[in-house]
């Protein structure tokens, strides 16, 4: 697969991989390593100059840009605020894949909401204006939206970046939960390697448009390749509780 | 929601009033209750002349007033831009130029006016989206670029009046814009392809609404960005374009009504693109109405006064950015 933003240089010149359903994804990398590049051509926002990406041994070319949007949901890294919308409006605007010209399902519309209102713990906040709520909650909102898709797919742009410590645990809990509890399949791109190392199932290290390693993360994230990566000196701990942790030391 | 209701009921019954004020006010003077017995009566010849003077001129006004206001609502929308009026921007005189051109040169076209006009407006909106895009659709970017599109629209028009000399002696009623003499045929010009563009518009509420989210963010929820932009904006120079042919050129309106009415209605266009459409009949109404009374029998074009009004609050606008 070769993608190019500006039509002069390739980025993700020869990349290949394979995303597992029902599992925890993780991209990980320094920045410009192409991770956000690779995930905005797995949801389609990229189309890449010559090769493929397929979901479910179809291309992706040939989905109509609804019927993606009832497989593949993605909340981008920084979202603009709409002005005078309450979050129940926003998370409606979700359940436009699933409306045609002359039909709606009303009941169905409904209970799509109520249901990524409730997981995302907002209920309660539905009839409040986006531009009162702190910035983990309006994380939480377009995540909502993305949920009313009822997508079996999930994909989430740096959701922890902007976010205090107490939202990003809740935020990555979250994420763990749909994936446990509703069997959704999730493609992130995190900049915390620890919380790639706790959250995911599958790791893909990125480093300069390719990716170097790629795997369960006590396999992918290791003292080599974070000096490879990364260019830092780091040891690794394991905890009894904790699991496996990172500790990077020097550079 | 009893703001907006409210709103809604202030907007009726200050149309109404104006309507029937501008209706019994002029060189003809006539009371209310005159008014009302003279209107069902047939024969009254007070009535008769304001039947065939000043009817034609509300209901030119009301649409045209409506159509500008609608069209900069559309026009904020697809460019995200809350200072898009078709006006500042050289849609209109892109349209004015247009049909300066037919009146010149290709008279026999002249039933196909509205239709050229519209195509002049959107190659004018077309250059406009097109020289902005680079700086993502910046406000001030594109009013920048609108105003050069305008300036260059508005030359060749003044150009062409110059040359022409006394070739077109209406010509000059293009560039401004004036309401007086307007005829039934005008009426039916304005009504047919204004209510065809206000209803397309009010059909195209949902999505406005959906604009204001990020191109990104609107494509990953399966909307077509692209198509919605070319049929809003399609929508909004078909408004521009038809109030152009029949009332001239009129700045601002697209601009100011919007804005007052978002503070009064709040921002989904669902109940914004209706209360628009009254509030901007109104104020075109009413301007046109104070410019021919105030200084009787000497007429101020509802264009000036809108210009007056709307010069500072675009510059009150631009500030608050």
């Amino acid at each position: 697969m070769i993608v190019s933003h500006d039509h002069i240089k390739n980025h993700l010149d020869g990349v290949t991989t394979t995303i597992q359903k029902g599992k925890i994804t993780t991209i990980i990398g320094p920045n410009g390593c192409g991770k956000s590049t690779l995930l905005s051509v797995l949801s389609r926002n990229h189309l890449p100059k010559s090769g493929q990406v397929s979901l479910e041994n179809r291309d992706l070319v040939l989905y109509k840009s609804k019927e993606f949007a009832k497989k593949l949901a993605i909340v981008y890294q920084q979202n603009e605020i709409p002005k005078d919308l309450t979050i129940e409006k926003l998370v409606s605007f979700g359940r436009l894949p699933h409306k045609t010209m002359l039909q709606r399902n009303q009941v169905e519309d409904e209970k799509a909401i109520d249901w990524a209102l409730s997981v995302t713990n907002l209920l309660e906040k539905r009839h409040q204006d986006l531009e009162a709520l702190s910035g983990g909650e309006r994380q939480r909102v377009w995540i909502a939206m993305a949920l009313a898709q009822r997508s079996e797919i999930l994909c989430l742009d740096e959701p922890t970046t902007y976010l205090d410590i107490y939202y990003q645990i809740e935020l990555l809990e979250l994420i763990k939960a749909l994936n446990e509890e509703y069997g959704l399949t999730i493609v992130m791109v995190l900049h915390d390697i620890n919380q790639a190392i706790r959250y995911s199932d599958q790791v893909i290290m990125m480093m300069d448009g390719q990716i170097v390693a790629e795997g369960p993360p006590r396999e992918v994230i290791t003292k080599a390749l974070i000096k490879k990566v990364y260019g830092v000196n780091a040891i690794f701990r394991e905890d009894d509780e904790l699991g496996l942790y990172m500790m990077s030391i020097g550079i | 929601m009893t703001k907006r209701i409210v709103s809604y009921v202030a907007v009726v019954v200050l149309l109404i009033m104006t309507i029937v004020y501008s209706a019994t006010t002029g060189s003809i003077q006539m009371g209310f209750f005159e008014f009302f017995s003279a209107f069902f009566e047939k024969g009254n010849s007070s009535m008769e002349a304001i039947r065939d003077l000043r009817f034609p001129r509300i209901i030119v006004a009301l649409f045209a007033g409506a159509a500008l206001s609608v069209s900069g609502v559309l026009l904020q929308s697809v460019m995200r831009n809350p200072l898009a009026d078709a006006g500042i921007i050289g849609i209109s005189s892109g349209a004015a130029f247009v049909q300066l051109l037919i009146i010149s040169f290709f008279p026999a076209l002249f039933f196909m006016t509205p239709i050229l006009a519209f195509m002049g407006g959107a190659f004018a909106c077309f250059l406009v989206f097109s020289l902005s895009w680079k700086s993502g659709l910046s406000p001030l970017k594109l009013i920048l670029v609108g105003i050069a599109i305008n300036a260059m629209f508005t030359g060749l028009a003044e150009a062409f009046i110059s040359l022409g000399g006394s070739l077109n002696v209406s010509a000059s009623s293009v560039v401004g814009s004036n309401l007086t003499m307007r005829t039934w045929k005008d009426v039916s010009t304005i009504t047919t392809y204004g209510s065809i563009g206000l209803i397309a518009s009010f059909a195209l509420y949902s999505w406005c609404n959906l604009l204001v989210l990020q191109d990104k963010t609107a494509k990953s929820i399966g909307f077509n960005v692209a198509r919605a932009r070319l049929i809003i904006a399609g929508v909004a120079v078909l408004l521009a374009a038809i109030s152009v042919v029949v009332a001239g050129v009129i700045s601002f309106v697209g601009l100011l009504v919007p804005h007052i009415a978002r503070r009064l209605v709040g921002y989904d266009h669902k109940v914004l693109i209706p209360f628009t459409a009254l509030l901007g009949a109104f104020i075109i109404l009413l301007a046109d109405t104070i410019g021919r009374s105030i200084l009787a029998p000497l007429e101020i074009p509802a264009s000036t006064i809108m210009a007056i009004i709307g010069g500072p609050f675009l510059i009150f606008l631009l500030r608050k950015e």
